[in-house]
């Protein structure tokens, strides 16, 4: 059997037909709408405000206590062995974590490594946020068994020891004191280094100047069409930008989004018991470690507490994940790839209810979804260098 | 599925021996519940390292690492101490095994497979355990009545690995629940029977609120926000402004104020209140935050006089 000319004439144009249809309909469009603008405009670093303040710790913006913090930071003294510091596991080269499901000092610790950049904007620290103040949360390694297992004389002794340490002290804070204050006053200097811990402008940044900027140019030189088809993902149809929202793409608040447990052990609890710690804790903003007590503490005043907050952890920022795999607050999710696959299912939470709601995103829209979230990754900036 | 198949055999052929004096696990409303005692707690198990997030009710498909959860139905769990064991099931009682059956093993300890001493836990209990053999066990959860030194029990006899065939009857049933599941899956059963989600939850709460006939809708809330329009991720000091429908302002009311985003199901990331009255029907509102833009509802309540009434302040951010 033959086919006559006319309808293979046919065949063909409808080939050529659809296939023009489908590639058309797969153009990704490149302008933004006023309300998408704003959206991006609210996640570029360019809407980051002033670091605020930190009344609770006096020396948060003095240069010395930087300069004795930075020092604090890299020294590996504090700790039973001696070869521990914070930045064992909060190793710049991998932007403050480790590249481990857990982090590892003197033993394993509970949970992983958080990233340090840009922590001095959230009012809450740690995944469950059982410290809610830079300096304070500095102290909690030094004395955990399983990450520097020391102690706050020991902390003191090597202080006082070190004629460079303990002269920047005593002009920072005056002669010795009680232990106590001594050891929180470490944290307040180990705490002006960590704020100075910042992002640095992004690829997405520049794209979002351009597209504000109405540079149609610029914006196809920075931005793939793959990673516009990841941003308009990411503020639309895939609900990131619910808690990954703001210019540090976190809210730093305690969502509960059903990741699964780490291998034997039995699932975390998170912010429900978190919070129960902090408004107890010693060193909270209420105590008489904080050098602004009367300033009140709104934080821990109107802290949400219970069940609502059972499995929840805190938002991590979405900056630099191209070196801060796995992910999740046991590290239990080993790839971004992975990760997405997580939140498109999103499935019932072992404890406590998954906020997140199945996405049924194609393997494509989370490709794009990745590319996207890669734009985010940018050097940071640091008082010093480390040693 | 499987969990629901195998609840239905349980409940068709179990039942019957437990719930009374010392409770057990059943299937209520789709949902596994353990009774201890009186007291009710949610009842999941979980295979994480073979099938992930698929809950299991009591039967386990394999030796392996089990995640029991219990979330509590009952307050009065959250203060009590709970000790979890697991033992073979020498009962020779099969699944028909009850409390009296255990009490009568010789040599408990030496049956345990798994025992955690007894803890307060106050959100939710979960053990972990890893079984390293198939086979009949017996779950044994008991917590104490610290106020009277009572003991409640419960037991739950099951089996990992599935070793037994005495399930092939009940393939029919678990044909019909898989079309059932297959119906709630495709959002069939859903969409025949609504979706009670929390704005119809929240409603439900404001109307219970309510007090009944013509003190319905009594009260008027607006609000001011000084510090700059509502936005997410800061703390701010709102003003209320509530008046009577008749337009007298509600001076010296006691004003309780919640609120969520009903599409997320949860609530506000602060528990915000009111510090001052600021006299004028004017309340000072502190510690309201968002964290997400969308639709939030802030639900305030107000009592006057006996009455009580919930408004629902709808916001957009």
């Amino acid at each position: 059997m033959s086919i006559r000319p006319v309808t293979l004439a046919a065949l063909l144009i409808s080939v050529v037909a659809a296939a023009w249809l489908v590639l058309r309909w797969d153009a990704e469009p490149r302008t933004w709408s006023a309300e998408s603008v704003a959206v991006l405009e609210s996640l570029s670093l360019a809407s980051l405000p002033p670091l605020p303040p930190d009344p609770t710790n006096a020396v948060a913006d003095n240069p010395l206590a930087v300069e004795l913090g930075r020092r604090l930071f890299f020294d590996t003294r504090f700790s039973a062995n001696g070869r521990v510091s914070c930045a064992t596991c909060h190793q710049p080269e991998r932007r403050f974590t480790d590249g481990l499901p857990k982090g590892v000092g003197i033993g394993m610790s509970r949970r992983n490594t958080p990233s340090i950049v840009g922590t001095a904007y959230s009012p809450w620290l740690y995944w469950d946020g059982r410290r809610d103040s830079q300096w304070s949360q500095a102290l909690a390694p030094l004395e955990d068994p399983a990450e520097h297992a020391s102690n706050r004389l020991m902390t003191i002794a090597i202080l006082v020891e070190d004629k460079e340490y303990w002269g920047i002290y005593k002009a920072l804070f005056g002669e010795a004191s009680g232990v106590d204050t001594m050891y929180a006053n470490v944290g307040k200097a180990i705490a002006a280094f960590e704020r100075t811990i910042m992002p640095t402008t992004s690829k997405f940044d520049r794209y979002v100047a351009a597209v504000v900027a109405g540079d149609e140019a610029q914006q196809a030189a920075l931005f793939t069409e793959d990673e516009v088809r990841g941003l308009r993902l990411f503020i639309g149809e895939a609900n990131c930008t619910q808690c990954h929202n703001g210019p540090l793409l976190t809210n730093n608040e305690f969502h509960n989004t059903g990741l699964i447990n780490f291998a034997g052990e039995v699932p975390d609890k998170g912010r429900v018991a978190g919070v129960r710690e902090v408004l107890e804790h010693p060193f909270n903003c209420r105590s008489r470690h904080s050098d602004d007590p009367g300033k009140g503490c709104a934080e821990l005043d109107f802290a949400r507490t219970g069940a609502e907050l059972i499995g929840a952890f805190r938002t991590p920022s979405l900056r630099n994940l191209d070196t801060t795999a796995p992910y999740g607050h046991k590290g239990q999710i080993a790839t971004l790839g992975d990760m997405l696959i997580h939140y498109n299912l999103a499935p019932e939470a072992m404890i406590g209810h998954n906020e997140a709601e199945p996405l049924n995103l194609s393997a494509r829209e989370l490709a794009h979804l990745e590319a996207f979230l890669l734009t985010l990754s940018a050097p940071f900036t640091m008082a010093g260098d480390a040693p | 599925m499987i969990r629901s198949a195998l609840a239905l055999l349980f409940l068709c052929v179990a039942l019957p021996q437990f719930g009374f004096a010392h409770g057990g696990v059943v299937e209520e409303d789709d949902i596994c519940v353990i009774k201890v005692n009186y007291l009710r707690a949610h009842f999941k198990i979980y295979q994480p390292r073979v099938t992930a997030h698929e809950q299991f009710c009591e039967d386990l498909p394999a030796a392996s690492e089990s995640v029991f959860v219990m979330e509590y139905m009952h307050d009065a769990l959250q203060a009590m101490p709970i000790e979890f064991r697991i033992v073979r099931n020498a009962t020779g009682k099969g699944r028909f095994a009850r409390m009296e059956h255990v009490a009568a093993i010789e040599d408990l300890e030496a049956e345990t497979v798994y025992f955690h001493s007894a803890v307060v836990e106050p959100d939710v209990y979960t053990i972990a355990h890893t079984f390293e053999e198939e086979g009949d066990f017996i779950g044994i959860v008991s917590a104490t009545n610290q106020d009277t030194g009572e003991v409640y029990a419960a037991v739950f006899p099951f089996e990992v690995g599935f070793t037994g065939w005495g399930y092939w009857p009940l393939l029919i049933g678990l044909l019909v629940l898989i079309q059932v599941q297959y119906l709630a899956m495709s959002g069939r059963l859903r969409r025949w029977f609504g979706r009670a989600g929390p704005a119809v939850l929240l409603l439900g709460v404001t109307l219970l609120h309510m007090p009944h006939g013509a003190h319905a809708a009594e009260f008027v809330v607006t609000y001011s926000t000084p510090d700059g329009a509502p936005g997410i991720n800061r703390m701010q000091s709102w003003i209320l402004h509530v008046e009577t429908v008749e337009g007298v302002p509600v001076e010296g009311a006691e004003i309780e104020v919640d609120g969520g985003m009903p599409a997320h199901n949860h609530g506000l990331p602060t528990k915000p209140r009111v510090t001052r009255d600021l006299g004028g029907g004017d309340y000072r509102l502190d510690g309201m935050r968002f964290h997400m833009r969308g639709y939030w509802e802030i639900v305030v309540t107000i009592r006057r006089e006996g009455i009580e009434e919930a408004v629902v302040v709808p916001l957009t951010l």
